[in-house]
């Protein structure tokens, strides 16, 4: 996870951050760390016509970060365990999202959520809160922009476990599985499916992504018993999560890897994509493309001869992923 | 700013006339407008249940016939229940019945009676439908405009 250079500098993985600090994992320690006033300075960020580089240049755009959770950085060492973040190694890859709008028609940002990842892992519960499957598809869709592989976590399954909803649920886990992307049933309080996620994360560096109350901080308590976070119950009066994870951290697993917990999200906009580009994302749609009637050119929507409206037709692609799909570029 | 899935609440121009029709339910006296009041022309946009808008085909849905339905074996037989439009999918042939709107032209209601014709009979889904005939015409024009009680049963 990290190299060592000469010092005072080190090279590190950033795996917490809150209030503009940032702990560090260097070589051999941790180091709290601010960021310099260069690394702000040279910031920049994809913004205003046609996706041009702009700078931070008020404080409205503060809230922007230049680092995120994962993120290889060159630090300079102080005697008192503290740092300065000098530098941003390139990323390999990253998962972002779509800020928050202080205001209808207001410019949005994008947020990193965690960089360098091997896998997403998006974490729905079976009921309790009831499973959003269009926000699934959006994770997915963020995934597959940003060439992530999906590993989809279900959890609670022992609240639905032989009732009727049962069927409902392994319904539409089966149309994830046709597609491809594997999917773990789990449930912390029965001890069920942990063994499997546990083999699937280890030696990965996963983040787990999904709405307040579903459980992922939960399934992070039953996999790995010492890290001992804080829980709580969903608020039985609105069945809906209360936000007690409010940080991203990256812990270590004990059997090699490690693990990015985050705070539940009420919504997850796709960031950095067009509407062209949405189709690509979905693995069911992606060789028909270009098999149109007017080829690429062809939007999906109600075009005489296209293939993939055709495909639901026929049964090969699901009319809930096509309506996803519809969603997701309405929303862009 | 209007999207695709507003259209269920929206208003919108009928695919096949080109009118614009006002979806709302003080003009229409239905909740949800599913057809345009003027050609009475529906869109196959609904897969396993009304409102759904799973369905891919999204062709033009003409009307072929009149029905009444019935709170038990509805469509089939008697003709007690409420009055109601049959369309068949240009593009893929299903079948759909509909709510008949306050503001639909009743002319046109009533010219439907001589469309229905025999072959789509032999369509499987078509045969649990009891299409009206001229013979009916005495119990549409009751239901249209409370002219006359109709004497069969």
């Amino acid at each position: 996870m990290q190299t060592q250079t000469s010092d005072p500098y080190a090279y590190g993985v950033v795996y917490k951050k809150n209030l503009g600090h940032y702990h560090v994992h260097t070589n051999s320690q941790v180091v709290l760390c601010s960021l310099s006033a260069k690394l702000w300075k040279d910031f920049e960020y994809s913004g205003g016509k046609g996706g041009r580089k702009k700078r931070v240049t008020n404080t409205r755009e503060k809230h922007m970060d230049p680092v995120a959770i994962g993120d290889r950085v060159r630090v300079q060492l102080a005697d008192d365990q503290t740092g300065v973040i000098l530098k941003v190694l390139p990323r390999q890859n990253k998962l972002t999202r779509q800020s928050a709008k202080p205001m209808p028609g207001a410019h949005a940002f994008e947020q990193v959520i965690a960089a360098n990842l091997d896998q997403v892992v998006p974490v729905f519960a079976a009921a309790n809160p009831e499973p959003r499957w269009h926000m699934l598809d959006r994770y997915l869709v963020a995934a597959e922009h940003h060439r992530l592989p999906v590993q989809i976590a279900i959890t609670k399954f022992d609240l639905v476990h032989n009732t009727p909803a049962e069927a409902a649920l392994l319904t539409a886990v089966d149309r994830y599985r046709q597609i491809g992307y594997p999917v773990t049933l789990t449930s912390a309080n029965a001890q069920l499916g942990l063994d499997e996620l546990r083999e699937i994360i280890t030696d990965k560096t996963s983040v787990l992504v999904g709405k307040s109350g579903v459980g992922k901080t939960s399934l992070l308590n039953a996999i790995e018993p010492d890290l001992g976070l804080r829980v709580k119950e969903v608020n039985q009066t609105t069945g809906k999560g209360r936000h007690t994870t409010t940080h991203l951290e990256m812990f270590p697993l004990a059997a090699g890897g490690a693990i990015i917990d985050t705070p539940g999200v009420r919504e997850f906009g796709l960031y950095g994509l067009t509407p062209d580009e949405v189709a690509e994302c979905f693995p069911e749609m992606r060789p028909l493309l270009g098999q149109c009637r007017f080829g690429h050119s062809c939007r999906h929507e109600e075009e005489p001869g296209c293939a993939i409206r055709q495909a639901v037709m026929d049964g090969t692609i699901s009319p809930y992923r096509y309506k996803s799909y519809l969603r997701l570029k309405v929303d862009l | 700013m209007q999207t695709y899935f507003d259209d269920f609440n929206a208003d919108f121009t009928c695919k096949h006339c080109g009118h614009y029709v006002s979806a709302r339910t003080e003009v229409s006296g239905v909740v949800n407008r599913n057809h345009c009041p003027y050609c009475l022309h529906s869109r196959h946009v609904d897969l396993f249940e009304p409102g759904d808008r799973l369905c891919a085909c999204k062709g033009v849905m003409a009307p072929i016939g009149l029905t009444v339905k019935r709170s038990r074996d509805k469509y089939a037989s008697g003709l007690r229940g409420e009055l109601m439009l049959v369309h068949r999918c240009t593009a893929c042939g299903v079948f759909s019945i509909n709510r008949i709107a306050a503001d639909d032209d009743a002319v046109r209601i009533l010219n439907s009676l001589r469309w229905g014709s025999d072959e789509i009979m032999d369509h499987r889904q078509a045969r649990k439908i009891r299409l009206l005939t001229n013979a009916d015409l005495a119990l549409v024009e009751f239901r249209l405009y409370g002219l006359q009680v109709p004497t069969t049963s």
